[in-house]
């Protein structure tokens, strides 16, 4: 449990309503931006890296829900605009296999894409700074930060929850939800800083091994440079 | 999350939910999970979850498994519930409640409906690059996850995943998920060059079947209606909502006696008789 997946009905609508229209608006400004490249020869590799996201989620590391995400490596690869596609593709596709919640989708792409849009960046940093000596403690550094930043993200989206509507100037029973103004957040913080842990210790350890991996057999997948 | 099971389920099946448009279920998915967004009634959670249990038992689908592969929003969800706990258990069914029954309603949906038919009937509403992406990545899903099995039992054949040696098994494991990426991009690479000689040229179609609007169509909407109308009735109306208490105990009959039908019907009497 890298990261968390939020269900449905825990959080008040206008919150997942404003999740939707920020995945929107950050899509179209990720598909503006991949437009100028070769975006036919790019579809099949976002495919992929999209499925092996979904596959890495159905090999379970520990027990009951901590599974890696590969999100990191997505972005790695696929560089930030295309992981955020990719990451608004998996969401929704395990949204529709009963993991994770479908209204919270947009929600969930921002946590996930923040990882992966992150841990680009941070790899990128960490290339620079430590002048590409060791892949793995590369990966796994920007892996281990950018999860941290996607948990605390995901922390943010729940304490506005905590805030609630009536506070925000939004409205109506109807669309409160139920979750958001009854959760305890420094109690929720709590829970979530001892569970997750272990899931990032997990995912950048495995995701510093991978990167290290392609970067052996594949460099180029690693250092291709972007405009 | 079973993928090729739930693949298998949505082609195979031959019940009414089978039978009906992807559109319909759509919109039967909506209704309910709009019912589960706006209500905030234990007992009326727990009759649309015990409804949605029913439909399951009507697809004639292995109930526990779908139950299963529905219920991992549960997990997230007792987290929610936990830092909510304020000493009523009631609170904490609800959000556990939410959680389930929206994932059921998705599962349901995706159980009785090919993803090629979700993918186009959801389409028109996406940007082609992110349509593209699902059907291309749906198509790898299940070339990856072949290979995905090759690798473990291999892994472990070879010593690669043995009890005791976590390091050595966490290198072996990351080595393979590895392998798997570079394989993934030589398969990309592969798709477009095979795309590319069927003519490729950016667009990819992928055609809602024919069919027109039916009975089936008609009864997975109804059921939507009638959930989401219940949801509504208990959230507005006072009058109505004091009935929500009763509403578990009438779903749970009618499952029971769907759950004997199923069973009467299959075994053609025998389970009875004896």
């Amino acid at each position: 449990m890298s990261h968390m997946h939020i269900p449905d009905g825990v959080l008040p609508v206008w919150l997942v309503a404003a999740g939707w229209i920020a995945t929107a608006l950050i899509l179209a400004f990720c598909i503006r931006k991949v437009g100028g490249t070769d975006l036919k020869r790019k579809i099949p590799l976002l495919g992929i890296i999209s499925a092996i996201m979904i596959v890495a989620m159905t090999l379970e590391i520990v027990p009951i829900a901590y599974h890696i995400n590969l999100t990191v490596v997505a972005g790695i690869v696929l560089g930030p605009s295309l992981a955020f596609i990719a990451v608004f593709i998996v969401d929704l596709l395990i949204s529709m296999f009963g993991h994770g919640g479908v209204t919270v989708v947009g929600l969930n792409t921002i946590i996930i894409g923040a990882e992966a849009v992150l841990g680009y960046y941070l790899f990128q940093l960490f290339r620079v700074v430590m002048g590409n000596k060791s892949m793995f403690q590369e990966a796994l550094l920007a892996a281990l930060l950018s999860l941290i930043l996607s948990t605390s993200i995901m922390l943010g989206i729940v304490y506005l929850a905590h805030v609630g509507p009536e506070s925000i100037g939004s409205a109506g029973h109807m669309i409160s939800g139920t979750g958001g103004g009854g959760i305890n957040f420094p109690r929720f913080a709590k829970t979530v800083f001892i569970l997750s842990p272990l899931g990032w210790i997990l995912e950048s350890v495995i995701t510093g091994l991978v990167v290290k991996y392609v970067y052996r057999v594949r460099p180029d997948l690693i250092l291709q440079e972007r405009s | 999350m079973d993928v090729s099971s739930i693949d298998y389920y949505a082609n195979h099946g031959t019940s009414f939910l089978h039978r009906a448009r992807a559109a319909s279920k759509i919109i039967f998915a909506a209704l309910v999970i709009a019912a589960v967004v706006i209500s905030d009634s234990f007992y009326l959670l727990l009759a649309v979850y015990i409804s949605l249990f029913t439909l399951v038992v009507w697809t004639r689908l292995p109930v526990l498994k779908i139950a299963t592969i529905a219920a991992y929003p549960a997990i997230f969800a007792l987290i929610f519930a936990a830092a909510s706990w304020n000493g009523s258990w009631m609170n904490a069914g609800i959000i556990v409640l939410k959680a389930l029954s929206a994932s059921l309603a998705m599962v349901i949906l995706i159980v009785t409906t090919p993803y090629p038919d979700v993918f186009s009937c959801i389409g028109p509403v996406l940007p082609k690059i992110v349509t593209e992406g699902l059907f291309l990545t749906y198509r790898s899903l299940f070339v990856l996850l072949e290979l995905t099995g090759n690798l473990v039992k291999g892994l472990r054949v070879r010593g690669g995943l043995t009890h005791g040696r976590y390091v050595k098994n966490i290198v072996n494991f990351s080595s393979g998920i590895g392998l798997l990426l570079v394989r993934g991009l030589d398969l990309s690479e592969k798709f477009y060059g095979v795309l590319k000689v069927r003519g490729y040229s950016g667009k990819l179609s992928g055609g809602v079947r024919d069919g027109r609007t039916g009975s089936d169509d008609i009864a997975a909407v109804i059921v939507g209606i009638l959930i989401f109308s219940a949801a509504l009735g208990v959230k507005t109306d006072s009058e109505f909502s004091e009935y929500a208490v009763y509403m578990p105990a009438v779903t749970l009959l009618i499952l029971i006696v769907s759950a004997a039908y199923a069973l009467f019907s299959e075994s053609g009497g025998i389970v009875w008789k004896r």
